[in-house]
């Protein structure tokens, strides 16, 4: 006689997920033993009935739609779709002129203060408009997230020193704004291969979200919880290290006073 | 509603279209739901579940692969959503023991009687009760095998488990139960 069954292999078997179940089947009709265990899997098995759920009419998907169409969050857009919407469009006009300005100031800045060129300035490789371009956008892209962290640093910090019952309908519209933003921000710091700022930013824009869409006077233990996920994900803690980071790479000289330094963490 | 339908309907729920998306709910509201109650075991956390699930794959629609069967889509995001449901309400439970039921008389009649009636209720309580002491993932797992019918590759893909951990999974949620109902096996 073949070796015996294993109490798996048996349940394996009784789903049909196993192959070679003719050489099973004839064990079990040969072992009395094996044939015993496989009768009692398929007693317990059997007593599991399909529960059957409550009946749920035919205007069901409408009750749900109308219980979820005011929490429906943004989407996710790819980061191709976002900048076809009209609002991303104005702002992409906005950052273009702002790079052009950028580069005409440039240009003229250093044609009125460079010194004398010399043999080996003349001789070393330029940089070529591509990448002058790329720097630029990188600086304007932290001087404004490290901004965007700064608003968004005071508005969590209100919202967890709100109290219990207050209007926090200021915040809320304050966060409303910054979620907006922050979600450009993000789409552009992953263009830019900033991942742990994406990432931040990405944490930043679900607990916006969900400021947004907490009741304006929420109750004391709606609050606690929102606070506990905002603490456990240590995100205030995040948008400052990362805020204070990024004034770092915009500035690394440090000749500008940081706006961080100044604040008590 | 054809494949094209459902294609336009999908791909501009996709741009945010909310009445596209509307059309969605509607018409796999019911599924989602009778998914949720098997998995949750309970009318109000699957109607949380539901709920939750749509608002989950409004969110990361743009996650969707057109290719792919928004119902399909849909069946792993509600599976999904129950785990996490149960994970995050298991501990607000009080589980039922299941040493306090004793064995059940389960008369032999093919007509259902009172005490037939009784017996099955019996039945379908140590039932639940047994699947309230299984984990998330357990629970999760045989649901989607015992009742679901679905394929130990399918559920793995679902709950983004192994195919190792998917069996290990099913495998520990029988033995649980075989263990919970033995009474019942006993008088049967």
């Amino acid at each position: 006689m073949s070796r015996h069954y294993s109490e798996e292999d048996l349940i394996l078997y009784y789903y049909e997920e196993r192959p070679r179940s003719a050489g099973i089947q004839q064990h079990l009709d040969s072992c009395g033993q094996c044939a015993a265990v496989y009768r009692d899997l398929v007693a317990t098995l059997k007593l599991v009935a399909t529960p059957e759920a409550p009946d749920r009419g035919d205007q069901y998907g409408l009750e749900v739609w109308q219980r979820i169409r005011h929490q429906l969050p943004e989407q996710e857009m790819p980061w191709w779709s976002a900048w076809f919407r009209a609002d991303r469009l104005a702002l992409a006009g906005a950052f273009t002129v702002l790079l052009l300005a950028a580069f005409v100031a440039g240009r003229w800045w250093s044609a009125t203060n460079a010194p004398a060129p010399t043999v080996a300035s003349v001789a070393a490789p330029a940089p070529s408009p591509a990448a002058a371009n790329d720097e630029s956008r990188q600086r304007i892209l932290l001087t404004s997230v490290a901004d965007h962290l700064d608003r968004s640093e005071r508005v969590l910090t209100d919202f967890m020193n709100a109290p219990a019952g207050g209007d926090l309908s200021a915040e809320q519209r304050w966060a409303e704004d910054l979620v907006v933003t922050s979600r450009l921000y993000r789409q552009d710091a992953v263009q830019s291969g900033e991942a742990s700022v994406a990432l931040v930013l990405d944490e930043l824009e679900r607990s916006l979200l969900e400021i947004v869409h907490t009741p304006s006077r929420a109750t004391a233990a709606r609050l606690d919880e929102i606070r506990r996920r905002i603490d456990a994900a240590s995100l205030l803690f995040k948008v400052r290290v990362l805020g204070n980071e990024l004034r770092q790479r915009e500035d690394p000289q440090g000749s500008r006073p940081r706006a961080l330094a100044t604040q008590t963490s | 509603m054809d494949a094209t339908e459902v294609a336009a309907v999908l791909a501009r729920a996709r741009l945010g279209d909310s009445e596209a998306f509307r059309t969605l709910v509607e018409r796999h509201s019911r599924r989602a739901f009778q998914l949720a109650y098997r998995m949750t075991g309970n009318e109000q956390d699957a109607e949380d579940v539901v709920q939750e699930s749509f608002i989950r794959a409004y969110r990361q629609l743009s996650r969707f692969e057109a290719r792919a069967h928004f119902s399909t889509w849909l069946h792993r995001i509600v599976a999904n959503c129950s785990v996490d449901l149960i994970r995050s309400r298991r501990a607000r439970y009080d589980h039922t023991s299941t040493d306090d039921l004793g064995p059940v008389d389960q008369p032999e009649a093919d007509v259902p009687n009172p005490e037939r009636l009784a017996a099955s209720a019996q039945i379908e309580r140590k039932v639940a009760a047994a699947m309230s002491e299984l984990s998330p993932l357990e629970r999760a797992a045989f649901t989607l095998r015992h009742y679901e019918g679905r394929s130990i590759a399918e559920i793995g893909r679902t709950l983004g488990l192994g195919t190792s951990a998917t069996k290990h999974s099913v495998f520990r949620a029988v033995r649980k139960l075989r263990a919970a109902l033995e009474p019942l096996r006993g008088e049967s």
